[in-house]
């Protein structure tokens, strides 16, 4: 399949493409841009991966998390469902789950070439669904690839929903306590440049139907990468699955369980009744 | 002691200038940076090392398990022990040692000696009556008894206080010590000059050679250590302005180690567990000693480790000739050249105990690969810098070379230690 690609000179400003991001999506038929955006040459400002270790619990290493190249890549979310050929925007669109998968080691000296497209629109019994599809390149090697699948309520797609199977979680009981600090998300805000006001704001979380902020799952989802540092090799694939938000400020349960090549993991309630998170990642053989 | 103990690998990151590159790394970020380094290069992923001793000078109240938490996120096996100790200065080769004497008596077969220190991140605290205060209206039980504590706060109180490198007993901080030491010695600028210039020649020389390929991993895209100064001569650092003892001080920031990043370890074994795992002894641990003087009675604050190497040269009958290699922690360029002028000096050594001077030493045969001045001295990371380092030179030169690396540290403290290879 054959795309076209627009090169931007650099990572887009959170400017207009944000406020236009930022309008809640109208119920209608959803459509989504055909093109992909790229911009060369990134290179990674080791300050905001310091501080982005600090807030998600990873160590400062010569290599960089997955979750990182993620937060690399999200001014190009923004700037494909800011796009006026999208009916899609970015607030309201529930982040339901992940897959990243990083090829090698990346080192925060590498220049990346970033790449993000949005595909597989289809109808979801609550709206639609699709995925947006981001690389990381380093000189025409494929180094990490994430694939972030957004639930947009209310919209429509032709065809049938397909039926979505639960992600299966037996409670347990956690092996670990996170306390979420009610700041969380404004530090989280801070590294990541998400500014969704959902994440900071009790008014805005309220809006959209929660009693209070609630954490960017990115973050849950690289906090619980971090617990498994130094178990996971260099090159991996994490599957992420987003159940249910965390409410800031909040107490929860961490668990991990050995698999064949990696773990399962659950980010759940602190008493481990019910999942946050749930997640499977495996090491490259 | 019943086992060899030998080393068999180093490894550490660049060090660098406090402020500079590592500025945003925590000391848990450089120690897990230095032990997965180690952990690639000989192929130790997910094995269980007997026991992994590390510490930092600079330590923030919530590192007080820094070495075990760094083992965690290394990539070492979880069931690793590890502690942290501290011996200011000296505490790379405190930990050295503290694993090389469990291994000789048989209670261990491999482990990890390293230090690390932070002086970027160093931890600040509050001044000593807003913690009192602090602590009075935790243990207040009513709210009453609480404001009265937090009534009591004054604007005095809330200047936070970084660590200050100060002697507790003197007052006089590291510096101000040595140049009381410089004077007394009469250790001249231009031999200062002169010894920091050399450091940063012979480093320059060692990485040109590759001498460190197999003792470093580059950290933060740094490659390589960030203070040394290739170019540096004598001419330059002799337009340095005095940094202690006054105005006609001979001391500067040329011919003074400077605040600095950075992390090391060694990796210490029975010759028997180093041949299971296909790696090659450089050198055996042979002796050490820790010593002290009396400095609050005016001794001199960094030459405990004078003592030290007489007493251990005498019990492995030993002199300083049949010493190949000599690694003096260059704490200042003055320090060692007083350390080499107390060597020599009959009544002094005597005053010590000493059956008489400890001897003279050719210039050639001492910190061969630069030190300290050039380095940089991350203060718990210096001795496990220094450790395969020396291991490694004495290896190139085949078996039986003998070194002996001399420390000094607060508190009129210091640590000597002999190697040799095998």
């Amino acid at each position: 399949m054959s795309l076209d690609v627009e090169v931007l000179d650099a990572l887009p400003p959170m400017g207009v493409a944000f406020a236009r991001a930022l309008v809640p999506s109208r119920p209608g038929e959803a459509r989504i841009p055909a093109h992909a955006v790229r911009v060369e040459g990134v290179r990674q400002d080791l300050d905001r991966l310091a501080a982005y270790s600090r807030v998600c619990g990873y160590t400062l290493r010569d290599a960089v998390p997955a979750t990182w190249i993620h937060v690399l890549t999200f001014p190009l979310h923004v700037s494909l469902l800011g796009d006026r050929r999208s009916s899609v925007r970015l607030v309201g669109a529930v982040h339901a789950s992940n897959a990243m998968t990083m090829h090698r080691a990346v080192t925060s000296a590498e220049p990346l070439t970033l790449e993000v497209r949005a595909e597989g629109l289809r109808p979801h019994t609550r709206g639609a669904m699709l995925d947006l599809v981001g690389r990381a390149q380093v000189d025409g090697e494929t180094v990490w690839e994430g694939v972030s699948t957004y639930l947009v309520a209310g919209m429509r797609v032709p065809g049938e929903p397909s039926g979505v199977a639960r992600e299966p979680y037996s409670p347990g009981s956690p092996l670990a306590l996170w306390r979420l600090a009610p700041d969380l998300g404004r530090r989280y805000r801070a590294v990541s440049q998400d500014p969704n006001p959902i994440h900071t704001s009790r008014v805005a979380a309220k809006a959209f139907g929660f009693a209070r902020p609630i954490i960017h799952g990115m973050w849950t989802h690289a906090r619980a990468m971090a617990a498994l540092e130094g178990r996971v090799g260099p090159a991996h694939t994490a599957e992420v699955a987003f159940v249910k938000p965390v409410l800031l400020p909040a107490t929860v349960g961490f668990g991990a369980t050995p698999a064949p090549g990696g773990f399962d993991c659950a980010v759940t309630t602190r008493d481990g009744l019910k999942p946050h998170l749930l997640m499977s990642v495996r090491s490259a053989s | 002691m019943h086992h060899k103990v030998v080393v068999v690998g180093g490894n550490r990151i660049p060090f660098a200038k406090a402020g500079g590159p590592y500025a945003q790394a925590s000391s848990h970020d450089m120690l897990t940076a230095t032990l997965d380094g180690l952990v690639a290069r000989t192929g130790l992923a997910g094995e269980r090392i007997g026991e992994v001793a590390g510490g930092a000078v600079l330590k923030h109240p919530n590192d007080f398990n820094l070495t075990r938490e760094a083992v965690l996120s290394s990539a070492l096996a979880p069931e690793t022990p590890a502690c942290d100790l501290q011996q200011a200065c000296a505490t790379g080769l405190e930990t050295t040692m503290y694993l090389a004497n469990k291994i000789a008596l048989g209670q261990l077969e491999s482990g990890i000696a390293a230090g690390v220190d932070s002086a970027s991140d160093a931890p600040i605290a509050v001044s000593d009556p807003l913690r009192r205060i602090l602590l009075e209206a935790s243990r207040a039980r009513t709210a009453k008894q609480r404001f009265a504590a937090f009534a009591r706060i004054r604007p005095r109180h809330l200047a936070p206080l970084a660590p200050r490198v100060a002697e507790p007993r003197t007052g006089l901080s590291m510096g101000e010590h040595q140049a009381v030491t410089t004077t007394r010695w009469g250790i001249t600028r231009e031999e200062q000059d002169g010894l920091a210039a050399a450091s940063h020649h012979r480093l320059a020389a060692a990485w040109d050679r590759g001498f460190f390929d197999d003792l470093v991993t580059p950290y933060l895209r740094v490659a390589k250590d960030a203070i040394l100064r290739p170019d540096t001569s004598v001419e330059r650092l002799a337009a340095l302005k005095p940094a202690f003892g006054g105005p006609d001080g001979t001391m500067t920031a040329g011919n003074s180690t400077a605040l600095s990043d950075g992390a090391a370890a060694v990796l210490l074994a029975t010759e028997e567990w180093a041949a299971a795992h296909h790696l090659t002894p450089w050198a055996r641990v042979v002796d050490a000693e820790v010593a002290a003087v009396d400095h609050p009675a005016g001794a001199d604050l960094l030459l405990a480790p004078v003592g030290a190497t007489g007493r251990l040269l005498a019990r492995q009958g030993l002199t300083v000739d049949d010493i190949d290699l000599f690694e003096i922690h260059e704490a200042f360029a003055s320090t060692v050249l007083a350390t080499l002028a107390a060597w020599r000096d009959e009544d002094y050594c005597r005053g010590l105990g000493l059956d008489g001077a400890i001897g003279e030493i050719d210039r050639a045969r001492l910190n061969v690969t630069g030190s300290s001045l050039a380095v940089g001295h991350p203060f718990a990371a210096t001795g496990a810098r220094i450790v395969p380092t020396l291991a490694k030179l004495l290896h190139e030169r085949g078996p039986g070379s003998r070194g002996l690396i001399s420390v000094c540290a607060a508190g009129g403290q210091g640590v000597v230690a002999i190697l040799e290879a095998v």
